[in-house]
């Protein structure tokens, strides 16, 4: 391992300003991660040149992959930083902001798109009311272990980030939302309104604008079935669609 | 009428409230410095405790009760607590119909599993990541109240301080927006603080970075009481890491995980041979001083340092993966080896701060219309924390915090509408002028750089065991720092995305608070719960079974103390070599 | 629903039916040459006889395909491809689809203009005479063999978009259907094509 560890930086000051790529060196140590490079990086915020720099911008909460605060693009691929450790990358280290978000400084971006698809899609049970009302229906093991599959999903953006149909171009919601639509429809009280939310996957940018590149399923780092929600959805869908349209 | 209340963090005990408001169709904004998802309530692993006794094991909410006094070294008002334990199965039903992936049992029920302090199973769980479940649960109903328009949320906004009126009384919030660092105020009839705890005073925790505690100690400034601020839960296992100690679940000893080191060459199960009643499962504070005294004391560690060994590698991997997967993910990723097939090597890592703002029984501080919830306030575990009692604390003091804030927003003869504009320009201005002063520091000290240094001085002195001797250097430590915190300097960025300045405001408060917590321990001289001096190795009920209360002022902070509410449970030795005496319920 | 649901929808199983039966028509008729420039006229004879040919050729065969090829441009605009990135063999094939597509249709519209409308009644000889040319011969391979590419894989994504598959190991087994039918199809196809001399 080398004593100093490169990192390149895609860094811009704001939405508007241009970006501009800046190096760092930071001197190692084991099981070195990306958050913990960024953290020396403010602590002493010089650049590769010498000279004295703002400190770079970054999100993170947990450092340990589940608040998915600290997405950004590691060596070209959208990960977490915290879990990025630097022994398996690739040197010199190239950090840049997830590209499918809006910028708002160097590597911190805006996914609050993210949060408004869940709320597009009713990402909720509908439940009468937070009074005692007792227990739930009762759900076998197998239901349960794949419904938490997909309950893992913290909202990073690394399938996003990864599916070429998600774009400036595209209004498609993306795999996230149509994932938690599963989650959701395979509860026994959430299947109660299980049509509101397959019509908010077919409303534009809905469902049917996933052109089956399956990046999704490999970016996720919770590894959660995207593929198999979406196409257990592309059936739904379909099947509602028609089923509406001769019911009519 | 409808009132406004405004509820500050976005954890569970912040989105609880909402909920409890919004459902009663008043209006509520939400704020919170990340995004709600992103709340440090979803690091909690193991569980959520409810005597559902789903084992038939014969748990009742009285033997919780018992565990949870009994675990808290008897420092905890009774009454409330006894409230929220017999809330807490209501609470997982609750949870349950919102769609928590709970774990099942063969016939649909939901699992239990079994945390430290407890003999029975009691704690229910979504495999190894049950708080990262709950906070979804409740997130997608607080978006569903969104979608009616009865919550509006401002994600990535932070406290910077409350409105008080003549009277005194809480009227609104002073916030700033972290993309454009503008200041607003928003003015409110109560405000619900849930702000969650304060690892970062410590440098490296098993906390998230957002967790500073400068929100409660900004309220403290203000002039809210601080309660039992030296208590802090200092958790048996975590990972080591450069930028975070990342929390090993107690519920790795819950399914069957053992702690050991090698003595004479062979491996040493010191808890079970210390603690034949409860072996691995003994609580928090108790597993963390007998590690501290294997490895400081006795020299065992693992490779002669502050390590031990706990070990899931006897246990069938198929259960490991139902049930723990959360947790050996966490592991394999960041140390690379497979829990599966190698002992896991831990140490303990400050984890929860027991102690909070003082709230009275309806969650209200001692400023009138400021309420707190969650893990910013104190009053649910004592000296001491048992393992799963976190999440239904924190979902609890929601279910009376928001319903209470309306009732006492209710109450209120002048509504924060009818008060005069200028009280909120006043605020406005104030903390502009506290923004533009930052900007303005152009010292030679580095903020992340003191932060550190306080972080390795409390965690050298104000855990584990502590000594007077001690405390009282890192108490003149703290005011050494924040002289020089007048010597740091901001740089020249911009005010857009700015972090440095921000971080930099958070730094004083912080240092406040870790006076607090310093001068609390260092005053209390017995040993009870987490807190714990070789000097005063005994529990002295006589003069300590008090509740420590901070006050602030320019010479530092003030000390009172309040006798605890002992309502049902007599206090008696806490001991976990041999089984806990039973009590009974009296009423 | 009258948005990109119903669209995309349409376009997908257009590209199945009617289209993708055409195709395997299409081969079908064009293997009659390999029995003799005898048995492919009278194919195309037999053709050319079905009553409402017109109608019929509008409806199933180029109304389809321009709709098909008109959405289809849209969808490829719309798409951001990250083959660099992320170089999984699925996004390559979704990469793929595209290429193939354009080259598809540029294919399509110039084999429509030379052998359907320019040359009149269609025969062996002519369709000989035209790949006489090896240029024309190589653009014709090229062409065809990303039409199968195109249509195979359409196939897969087909049975996931309507639903159809929806495991990991049904979406392979698709995987290694929708392969045999490009092998089937490319081998059919290119043998008709090599005995037009």
């Amino acid at each position: 391992m080398p004593k100093e560890i490169t990192f390149r930086i895609k860094r811009s000051d704001n939405p508007q300003a241009a970006s501009y790529w800046e190096e760092f060196k930071v001197p190692y140590f084991a099981k070195m991660n990306v958050v913990a490079a960024l953290m020396e990086i403010q602590k002493n915020p010089v650049n590769a040149k010498g000279e004295e720099t703002t400190p770079v911008a970054w999100d993170c909460n947990c450092l340990e992959e589940v608040c998915g605060a600290c997405t950004m693009i590691i060596n070209g691929t959208a990960r977490q930083a915290c879990s990025a450790l630097v022994d398996n990358l690739e040197q010199p280290v190239r950090l840049a902001p997830l590209t499918k978000f809006p910028l708002i400084r160097d590597l911190v971006v805006d996914r609050r798109v993210m949060f408004a698809n869940l709320r597009k899609v009713r990402a909720w049970i509908d439940i009468d009311g937070t009074h005692d009302m007792g227990p739930g229906p009762k759900i076998s093991q197998k239901v349960q272990e794949a419904a938490y599959e997909l309950s893992k999903c913290m909202t990073c953006g690394c399938c996003m980030e990864a599916c070429p149909n998600v774009n400036s171009k595209s209004k498609f919601i993306g795999p996230a939302a149509i994932a938690q639509v599963d989650l959701v429809n395979s509860h026994p009280t959430g299947s109660l309104q299980k049509e509101a939310r397959l019509e908010a996957l077919m409303s534009e940018g809905g469902i049917a604008d996933c052109g089956n590149a399956q990046n999704c399923v490999k970016a996720c780092p919770k590894n959660i079935p995207l593929t198999r929600s979406i196409a257990k959805l592309n059936r739904e869908t379909s099947t509602y669609a028609v089923k509406r349209w001769l019911g009519r | 009428m409808a009132s406004k209340v405004i509820v500050v963090g976005g954890g569970l005990a912040g989105l609880m409230s909402a909920i409890k408001i919004a459902e009663s169709g008043h209006k509520v904004d939400l704020f919170s410095l990340v995004p709600c998802k992103r709340s440090h309530s979803v690091c909690a692993q193991g569980g959520i405790n409810a005597a559902v006794n789903t084992k038939g094991e014969g748990d009742s909410t009285w033997e919780h009760f018992d565990d949870t006094i009994y675990g808290g070294d008897f420092l905890a008002n009774q009454p409330p607590v006894k409230n929220m334990i017999e809330a807490a199965p209501g609470i997982i039903y609750l949870m349950d119909r919102m769609g928590v992936t709970f774990n099942r049992t063969p016939e649909g029920f939901i699992d239990v599993r079994r945390l430290g302090g407890a003999k029975f199973s009691r704690t229910v769980f979504a495999g190894a990541t049950t708080g990262q479940q709950l906070i979804y649960a409740l997130d997608e109903q607080v978006r569903r109240y969104e979608d009616a328009g009865l919550v509006r949320r401002y994600e990535e906004w932070e406290f910077l301080s409350i409105v008080q009126d003549d009277e005194g009384r809480c009227r609104g919030i002073v916030v700033q927006d972290l993309k454009s660092l503008e200041v607003q105020v928003f003015p409110a009839d109560a405000v619900i603080m849930a702000t969650g705890g304060l690892g970062m005073i410590f440098g490296r925790s098993t906390n998230s970075t957002i967790n500073t505690g400068s929100a409660a100690a900004t309220l403290y400034q203000q002039g809210a009481i601080f309660a039992n601020g030296e208590f802090i839960q200092i958790h048996p296992s975590a990972i080591p890491g450069r930028d975070k100690l990342r929390l090993m679940s107690e519920s790795i000893r819950g399914d069957g995980g053992r702690v050991w080191v090698y003595k004479d060459g062979k491996p040493w199960y010191f808890l079970e041979e210390w603690y034949p009643a409860y072996g691995n499962m003994v609580p928090r504070d108790i597993a963390t001083r007998a590690i501290f005294k294997v490895c400081v004391d006795m020299k065992l560690g693992v490779d002669g340092e502050n390590k031990v060994y706990l070990d899931i590698s006897h246990l069938d991997p198929k259960e490991i993966n139902r049930k723990l997967a959360g947790v050996v993910d966490i592991y394999e990723k960041f140390v690379g080896d497979d829990p599966r097939q190698v002992p896991m090597q831990t140490f303990p890592a400050v984890h929860y701060s027991m102690g909070g703002l003082w709230v009275d029984y309806d969650q209200m501080t001692n400023i009138p219309g400021l309420f707190a919830a969650g893990e910013c306030e104190y009053q649910y575990h004592g000296a001491n924390r048992l393992g799963g009692n976190s999440l239904v604390a924190a979902i609890y003091a929601g279910t009376i915090a928001g319903p209470k804030a309306i009732e006492y927003a209710l109450g209120l003869s002048k509504s924060s509408a009818d008060l005069p504009p200028t009280l909120y320009q006043a605020a406005k201005t104030r903390e502009d002028e506290r923004t533009a002063a930052i900007f303005k520091m152009q010292g030679q000290e580095n903020p992340y750089k003191l932060h550190q240094e306080l972080g390795e001085w409390m965690l050298e002195n104000v855990t584990v065991v502590r000594y007077n001797d001690r405390l009282q250097a890192t108490d003149e430590k703290i005011q050494e720092l924040m002289e020089r915190y007048h010597q740091i300097g901001v740089g020249a960025g911009a005010a857009w995305g700015n972090q440095i300045v921000p971080f930099t405001r958070r730094l004083l408060p912080m240092l406040h608070l870790a006076r607090v917590i310093t001068l609390g321990a260092l005053h209390r001289n017995e040993s009870r719960g987490a807190h714990y001096k070789p000097d005063f190795p005994e529990r002295d009920d006589e003069n300590w079974l008090k509740t420590t209360k901070a006050e602030f002022a320019a010479d530092g902070p003030h000390f009172s103390y309040e006798p605890v509410d002992i309502a049902y449970i007599k206090p008696r030795q806490r001991r976990y070599d041999v089984a806990k005496e039973v009590t009974m319920a009296n009423a | 629903m009258a948005n990109s649901f119903l669209w995309r929808k349409l376009h997908s199983l257009s590209g199945i039916f009617p289209i993708g039966i055409f195709l395997v028509e299409h081969m079908f008729i064009n293997s009659l040459a390999v029995k003799g420039e005898t048995a492919f006229n009278q194919g195309v004879a037999l053709l050319h006889s079905i009553p409402y040919l017109g109608a019929l050729e509008f409806l199933i065969i180029f109304a389809p395909i321009l709709f098909h090829a008109l959405y289809g441009i849209w969808v490829v605009y719309l798409t951001r491809n990250n083959v660099l990135a992320y170089s999984y063999f699925r996004n390559w094939l979704f990469y793929v689809q595209r290429l193939t597509a354009l080259i598809t249709l540029v294919f399509i519209g110039w084999h429509v203009l030379i052998l359907r409308f320019s040359s009149g009644q269609i025969s062996f000889s002519v369709v000989a005479q035209a790949l006489s040319n090896p240029v024309v011969m190589a653009l014709y391979l090229i062409g065809l063999i990303a039409t199968f590419v195109h249509f195979a894989n359409g196939l897969w994504s087909f049975l996931v978009s309507w639903g159809i598959t929806i495991g990991e190991g049904a979406q392979r087994k698709a995987a290694y259907v929708s392969t045999l039918v490009f092998v089937l199809l490319t081998v059919v196809g290119v043998n008709a094509l090599l005995a037009f001399k």
